[in-house]
């Protein structure tokens, strides 16, 4: 036995697999204990072993469960715009591709929550410098309330969260009907995870340098800040150029013929949806606006986003039918919808800074700006299935600027006890000067030539990656629909018969059809004549 | 003999078209909702301000069986109740029919109507 031994050990391969067998134990120690502390500190186990706290009495405070009721509310609310944005995107799209809509705004909702857990939160709302947060990621090392705001520090999270939801589900919009899957999970990690976090902290960050000092625009800004209540540029304005990069890089839809090219939109496979989907969006508004104020206590400038936003929407969504009219001699649903998202986009900036009348005029102009954008869109040939950069993009820059123009002077800032009236934030319209309107230029400027040019670059990088991850479908799934080629399921299903092949009509007499694109596989082998197949 | 007359109509005149046949005493039709042109080669609609061209217009195609006889009549009805005046009112054509059967009881020809 112990000669066995000793031969063993003499031998160079037993020797060999005996270090790698006792190193790779070494190493799995090393791992699990890693492993471990990970665990503790992701989880938190070792602060809840240390013992329950004793009893809080929260009675005598009431204002904290009240803003963090509000702030709840209104985040619920917010989320709730993920339906309207299903119903919205899947009405206006073709039926081809319900199934891949309605999944990208459900997958993207999972994805942005756990990216916004582990970093964007960080990254938006954690303390750092000017540019970029660096406290709170996975949460980690959370107060009771965050900042002086009175909120239970998670539903702040939550309310945040829902907000980072809407600007990654805008961007989708203008990417129907050709997008892989593949690459639309690449594109809404950046967005989630990256892009509108870091431009957020900008502007509502601790130490955001757009939102506290204006950076080396400090000069320009006349004392001023730029101000975005509830996000008409870093929610909307970030989400509709995303959208407008991700348009131009994925190019238009087969068989997309532009006015000029003597085409027209692809007709709307469900306007109840669609219609249903705005006016779902429009009641979320509900919280995305006055919830912004992320304090009750501040109970005259809820009312009075709340009613701002509403005037808003009905005004522009009037204007928008109004100013279609002359040219279809129709009254159309489609812009009615575009043009009151449009108003809500626009007021989401000034919203608690504007009169009613001047809500009033927001809304108007944004009501003529969308229907504009629309034809811009048509006239450089991009394909933008859902009206994502006319509403989102454009509106919310219109939206930031009228608050330059419209703030009335009378309003401070919401604060989580009332009201903080030191700065009033007044337009030109109302004896302020340019000072605010130009604040406002540079934050929105700001935000086109850097999210723009990013979102170019990303865009074009997925559309240049080799195979499946490529940001465009190939055409065979595209004339195919995404709902089959990539979900394996149509939404609605032909009850009888089967064998459905789809053909995309191309103008000028010609189409693509799914039986034209040649199979993988034949479906025969071994058989010369296509008529023994039938 | 038999003859089948199918018609392509516009889909609302399909009620009218309907009462005017049994008020004639024609027992049964079938109907399906169709899509086709004809020299008018589709129509326009518009979404968001835009104008796009429909190639296939929806359509209702109406098909029943007559004996000989009632084959001009039935024409004539269909004709008269769906004529709007307006392009796109549709087209009638029959054929004969070499065979029918009543599937419930086996009876064939002029039986089976």
């Amino acid at each position: 036995m112990r000669q066995k031994l000793r031969r063993l050990r003499e031998e160079k391969d037993t020797r060999r697999l005996i270090a790698v067998i006792l190193g790779g134990k070494m190493l799995g120690i090393v791992g699990v204990l890693g492993a471990m502390k990970i665990f503790a500190w992701l989880f938190e186990s070792a602060a809840w072993a240390q013992g329950a706290a004793p009893i809080t009495h929260a009675a005598n405070d009431f204002v904290s469960p009240i803003n963090t009721v509000w702030v709840l509310v209104t985040a619920f609310l917010v989320f709730f715009m993920q339906a309207g944005f299903m119903g919205l995107e899947a009405g206006f799209a073709r039926s081809r591709e319900t199934v891949n809509v309605l999944l990208e705004c459900v997958f993207d909702t999972c994805l942005c929550g756990l990216l916004y857990w582990a970093i964007g939160f960080a990254f938006q709302f954690g303390a750092g410098n000017g540019l970029i947060g660096h406290q709170f990621f996975f949460l980690h090392g959370m107060t009771a309330a965050y900042g002086t705001t009175k909120v239970s520090f998670l539903a702040f999270f939550l309310f945040q969260f829902a907000f980072a939801d809407t600007a990654s589900t805008v961007t989708s919009g203008a990417m129907v009907g050709r997008t892989s899957f593949k690459g639309d999970i690449l594109y809404s990690i950046m967005v989630s995870g990256f892009i509108y976090p870091i431009f957020g902290h900008w502007v509502w960050g601790p130490g955001g340098w757009l939102g506290n000092s204006m950076g080396w625009f400090h000069g320009l800004a006349g004392g001023t800040v730029f101000r975005d209540f509830a996000g008409s540029t870093v929610v909307h304005t970030v989400g509709g150029f995303i959208a407008l990069a991700g348009a131009i890089a994925l190019g238009p839809r087969i068989g997309r013929v532009f006015k000029r090219d003597g085409g027209g939109p692809l007709p709307p496979h469900d306007l109840t949806w669609g219609a249903i989907g705005g006016v779902i969006l429009w009641f979320g508004w509900y919280g995305f606006n006055p919830g912004s104020t992320l304090s009750a206590m501040d109970w005259q400038g809820i009312g009075r986003v709340a009613a701002n936003t509403t005037l808003a929407a009905c005004a522009a969504g009037m204007v928008a039918v109004l100013f279609v009219y002359p040219r279809s001699k129709k009254w159309d649903l489609g812009i009615s919808v575009n043009g009151f998202l449009g108003g809500l986009v626009a007021i989401t900036c000034p919203c608690y800074w504007v009169s009613p009348a001047g809500a009033i005029a927001i809304g108007a102009v944004a009501g003529i700006v969308v229907p504009l954008g629309i034809d811009m869109l048509e006239h450089w040939r991009i394909d933008d299935p859902i009206g994502a950069w006319p509403v989102h993009g454009l509106a919310g820059i219109w939206g930031t600027l009228s608050l330059g123009l419209f703030a009335a002077g009378k309003y401070g800032v919401p604060t989580a006890d009332g009201v903080d009236k030191s700065t009033l934030v007044k337009g030109l319209f109302y004896g302020g000067g340019t000072a605010q309107l130009q604040s406002q230029l540079i934050g929105s400027a700001t935000c086109v030539v850097v999210v723009f040019g990013f979102s170019l670059l990303l865009m074009f990088g997925i559309r240049s990656i080799k195979g499946t991850w490529n940001l465009r479908l190939q055409k065979d799934g595209e004339l195919e629909g995404l709902d089959i080629h990539e979900h394996g399921t149509p939404a609605y299903h032909m009850e009888f018969g089967q064998g459905v092949s789809y053909t995309t009509l191309l103008g000028s007499g010609q189409s693509l059809s799914s039986s034209d694109v040649p199979r993988k596989r034949p479906l025969t082998v071994g058989v010369s004549s296509n008529e023994e197949d039938l | 003999m038999i003859h089948l007359v199918t018609a392509v109509v516009k889909p609302f005149k399909l009620e009218e078209i309907k009462d005017a046949l049994r008020g004639a005493g024609i027992v049964g039709m079938t109907v399906s909702e169709v899509q086709g042109y004809g020299r008018q080669g589709g129509k326009s609609e518009t979404f968001r301000g835009g104008e796009y061209q429909i190639s296939f217009v929806p359509k209702v195609k109406v098909e029943v069986l007559v004996e000989t006889p009632d084959v001009d009549k039935v024409i004539d009805i269909i004709a008269t109740t769906a004529r709007t005046g307006k392009i796109g009112d549709g087209k009638i054509w029959a054929v004969d029919v070499d065979r029918s059967m009543r599937v419930r009881t086996g009876e064939v020809g002029a039986e089976a109507l």
